[in-house]
This record gives structure tokens, sequence and C-alpha cells, in this order.
């Protein structure tokens, strides 16, 4: 359509570089973004290589023995944490994630039923504030409540005269405890989330609900949760896409370095990082790599599930 | 019928009012117990256990603490401080000015961009490769710049942000460019200005973040003088669990000074203590913040 002389104009016009020069500037701005994205996440990728070595400083990362897959092999064995703590991650992981549903989700349906402006404000801002502080000040708070001699816990149990109990040497106790704290920490948090979609959702059908006789709780089954949905589906999705994925601030904030806790409360995450020291820098980085590929495996599924229900929807 | 209807929304909105009302006072509860302990006599607490009412009301601890290690907690305060500001401003000038790039449609590689990005969310080398090329080859060890360069740019935070820049009207950067501006001043002249709001928000979520971390120092430093100030905490409390536990014998622990019972709450407060200041003014635009956020995702 275009007169033949102007064709290689076109084509040069769309040329790498000539996209690069007419958008320089913009090109330029993503520059320091992305150079702290290559340094820190991009260049590490070579270290994966260590996963398949037995690594020894000496010889360095490419020099050392390349030993196939027995990192891999020692994860699963017998003798080593692998499954328990494989097992630890998913458990603590799975809870949460049920509990980070149901939760929040109450709590913002509830909060929608308050009419109160001024108590709706503070009880608000109650439930926000554990979303501001750290793991490790949420540790000192645990502590507060289960330490063995002052602790919030004991002095209850001790109201209805039973025996206290030592918190911190029964490892039994504290896969709840973790749990629980997770949610405490989250709940606030995500029920704004939950709010703000339901701020969204058409005020005509509960007036026609409304109209046609439904009372409140048939509106929350019948209107609300129903219309929550694809928001829950896609937040849940993106949590079991890193289901292989534990909260080491979590725990090391919460029990630190307690040995008798480890293992009921270890996880990948911290495994990682023990291991580090005791067994090396190549079986720990094996164990990394193993998370990081079952992860990009349930995020791939997930997304895949996200957009089947969610009308092309994806998570990215 | 009617009136068993009406009946049952009274009941739904008394449970209402009394669930939120729980569930509020077990998020707060904690830190008023915290306090509490903070302001009372040591005495009272080893005798009595932790309660939510001061105990023979003391300031003791305040003016233990500060007078013995006053320097180590303002030194710490200065790291934690220095760390979030700094931190804060890198991660959103960087963090912002990608955002507005890919907001941008013309731009013909962004989705590329966008790949890059998003790729690091659901693939990563793991802890020890990352751990061994920030040690070794960038030399990180014992420096301040490990608690704030590696977090400079936060990929759902820039995704959160290109959201905003791109719900403004194009017609506003056209008349910018009309006038001869170039993509840069557009960003800081325009885009900037008009997403107030997003950028409360996300530096919101970049200095808790800068302000609340301790895995950083946890891995990179060993230097006393360069603890930010929850690490300082941590290392504080990580011992006192271990011991508690009943497993390190008793003559172990006795070269271990415990911290009393109230020195640890006082150093929780004090770690949050800016937090507890500014969480009044700050929140509204938080919660504002993630819930415009979140609508328009």
């Amino acid at each position: 359509m275009i007169a033949s002389s102007e064709m290689p104009e076109t084509k040069k016009s769309q040329g790498f570089l000539y996209e690069m020069n007419k958008h320089k500037i913009l090109y330029l701005m993503c520059a320091p973004g992305l150079i702290v994205l290559i340094l820190f996440c991009y260049v590490p990728f070579a270290g994966v290589w260590m996963a398949f070595t037995d690594f020894n400083v000496v010889d360095g990362i490419f020099g050392s023995k390349f030993v196939w897959f027995d990192n891999f092999k020692y994860f699963f064995s017998k003798n080593s944490m692998g499954w328990r703590v494989t097992y630890n991650t998913l458990v603590i992981n799975f809870w949460g994630i049920i509990l980070g549903i149901i939760v929040p989700i109450t709590i913002a349906v509830l909060l929608n039923e308050i009419r109160g402006k001024a108590f709706k404000k503070l009880t608000q801002s109650m439930m926000f504030f554990p979303y501001f502080i750290s793991w490790v000040v949420v540790g000192a708070i645990i502590y507060g409540i289960f330490s063995s001699d002052v602790g919030v816990a004991n002095g209850i149990l001790g109201w209805f005269g039973m025996e206290p109990i030592r918190w911190y040497s029964e490892p039994k106790y504290w896969k709840e405890i973790i749990i629980l704290a997770n949610v405490w920490k989250w709940s606030g948090y995500s029920s704004i989330i939950y709010l703000a979609a339901m701020s969204n959702f058409d005020g005509s059908l509960y007036e026609a609900a409304k109209v046609d006789g439904a009372n409140k709780l048939q509106q929350i089954f019948r209107l609300t949760i129903p219309m929550l949905k694809p928001t829950v589906i896609v937040l849940t999705l993106l949590s079991v896409g890193r289901i292989f994925y534990g909260d080491f601030g979590m725990i090391y904030g919460i029990v630190g370095n307690n040995p008798v806790l480890g293992d009921e409360v270890t996880i990948i995450d911290t495994y990682v990082y023990q291991s580090m020291r005791t067994l090396g820098f190549s079986y720990s980085t094996a164990i990394g790599l193993l998370q990081s590929v079952m992860g990009l495996i349930l995020i791939t599924l997930a997304n895949g599930v996200a957009k089947k229900v969610n009308d092309g929807e994806g998570l990215f | 019928m009617h009136r068993n209807g009406w009946l049952n929304d009274r009941f739904v909105t008394g449970f209402a009012y009394l669930f939120i009302a729980l569930f509020a006072m077990m998020c707060l509860y904690p830190l008023l117990l915290t306090v509490s302990v903070s302001f009372s006599s040591e005495q009272a607490i080893t005798k009595n256990g932790y309660s939510i009412i001061p105990q023979e009301f003391s300031l003791d601890t305040y003016r233990y603490i500060f007078a013995n290690s006053g320097g180590r907690i303002l030194r710490s305060y200065g790291v934690t401080i220095f760390v979030t500001i700094a931190g804060t401003l890198g991660a959103l000038l960087l963090t912002s000015m990608v955002a507005y790039a890919l907001s941008i449609k013309k731009l013909r590689y962004r989705n590329i961009i966008a790949f890059i990005c998003n790729f690091t969310i659901i693939f990563s080398a793991g802890l020890i490769p990352w751990y061994i090329v920030n040690v070794n080859y960038y030399g990180l060890k014992n420096s301040v710049l490990a608690l704030i360069v590696p977090s400079l740019f936060n990929v759902w935070n820039m995704f959160l942000l290109r959201t905003y820049f791109a719900h403004i009207s194009p017609s506003l950067y056209e008349a910018a460019e009309v006038d001869g501006a170039n993509h840069f001043t557009i960003y800081w002249k325009v885009a900037l200005p008009l997403s107030k709001t997003a950028l409360l928000t996300v530096g919101l979520m970049y200095a808790l973040q800068y302000w609340n971390d301790w895995w950083h120092a946890l891995i990179f430093i060993n230097d006393r003088d360069l603890f930010p100030l929850q690490y300082f905490l941590y290392n504080i409390l990580s011992n006192v669990n271990a011991i508690s536990s009943g497993r390190i014998p008793s003559g172990a622990s006795g070269s271990i000074t415990l911290p009393a019972e109230t020195v640890k709450m006082a150093v929780t407060i004090i770690t949050i203590g800016p937090i507890l200041f500014l969480y009044p003014f700050v929140q509204k635009y938080f919660v504002q913040g993630i819930m415009t956020g979140a609508v328009k995702e």
C-alpha cells in the first residue's frame, strides 16, 4: 500500500536499536531497578551448579567434583531430616492457608454488618496492628504468654487448678502456636483486601434481596460469599503455589534456635540455613533448588487453574 | 415469620459486634501486656507473673536499660533509622521509575521487562548461592549496604504502582509532551504528584520492611556496631528461649545472665516505639491505599 521506496524505512523503524533510541529515557529509567534484579536474583543462578557438586573452597564452584544427584538423594535418605522438614512446611502452610481464608473473610463480612462508624474504625485499627510489628516482636509477645514462670498461659491454667506446662520444652504444642500466630498477624491486613472487594459489589442486588425477604444470614451466604469467590480463589492459588516456601522470619523470630523444638518447627527454609553450617554448601543449595523447582511447577499449575476459573485472568 | 427474620438479623448484628470486639481485643492485648510489664517492678513480676495492669508502677527498667546499654540502643536506633530512610527513598525511586516506564503502552519491550521481573517471583536460586554471591563477590559481609541494597526493588510493589500509573489519563501526558517535556520530566512532574496515595502506601510498605528487617542482619552482620534495632532485640531473646527449654545444663546457663523479664519487654517497646507513635497517623492512609490498590487490580 505504501510506496515501495518507503518499505526499508518502516522496517528500520521497527528495529531494536531504533526502539532503544526512541524511548531511551524510558529504558534508562528501568535500568537501575533491573540492575538490582540482575545482581541479586539472576547472578546467583550460576551458583545453582553447586547443587550437583561436592563443593570445597579450594577448587571453587566450578572446580569442585561433580557428583550428579547425590546431594538430592541424601535429602530423601533415612538419616536426613528431609521428609520431616517437608512435612512440617506443608502442615504449617496448609493450616495457614485454611485459617488465612476463614478468619479474614469472617472479619470482613462481619465488619460489613457493623454500622457504628467509630466502633468500626477503632476495631479495625486494633486488628491492623499486628501487621506492623516484626516477627521478633511477635516472638517476644509469645514468650510473654508462654514462658513457664511468669507467662500468662500458665497463669490461666493455674486459675483452673491445672499444672503449669513448660511450653518451651514441649515441642508438641508449637506447630499450633506458630499457625495461630501467623493467623493473628495477617488477619487484619487480609480482611482489608476482602473489604475492598466487597465495597465494589452492586448495592442494588442487596436491595432486591431485601425486598424478596432475605434476612442478613441469607444475604451473606447467597450474595456476599459467592461474589467473593474469585478473590478467594486467586489468593488461595497464590498461596498454594508457595506451599513449599515457609516464612524464615516467622520460625526464627518465634522459636529462635531452640534445639528442643527443632523437630516440630524446622521448615525447609530454616533447614537450608542450618545445614549450611553443618552439612555444607552443596547440600543446602540442592535443597533450595528442589524447593524452587517444586515451587515453579506448583505456581505454573496454579496459574493455569486460575486462568480457567477466572475467565483468562491469571495470577500473572 | 417476619418477626423471626427480624430477630435473626438482630442476632447476626449482635454476633458481628461481639466477634469483632473480641478479635480486636486479641490483637491489642499482647501490646498492652508488653507495655504494662515494661512499666512494672521486676520483683512484682517474678512474684505474680505478667499482667495487663502494671504492678508497682516504676520506670526503673527503662532507667536501667539506658544507663547500662543506652549507647548500644541509640547506636542500633541510628542504624535502623538510616537504613529505613535511605532504603525507602531509594526503593521508591527505583520502583516507581520502572513502574512508570512499564505503564507506557508505546514501550515495545515492556512485556519482556515485565517478564524479567515476574520470573524472579516464581523462581529463585535459593539462599546459599544468593549468600555466596553477596559475600564473596559483592563484599556485603558486615556492610550496612547489605541491609539496604538487596531489598531495593520489590516486584509486587512495582506492579502495584504500575496499576496506579496506568490509570492516569493519557491526555495529561500528551499535553506535557506537546509542551516538549521528555518522559523523565513527565514522570517527575505529572505522574508522581498525581499518585501520592499510592506512593505513600508503597513507601510505608518499604519503610515497614526496612524497619522490621533483622533477617539480613542475622545473615550478614557480625559487627555489633551495625546491629539494627530488631536484631538487637532478637539477640536478647534468642538465648532466652533456648535456655528456658531446659536442655542447656544449669552450669552453662549460669555464665549467661538472663535478662530480667521487665527488661525484655521494655526493649520490645523501645523497638516498636516509633511505629506506635506513627501508627495512628499513617494507618488511615495505609488502609485507603491498600483498598484502592486491591480494587484496581
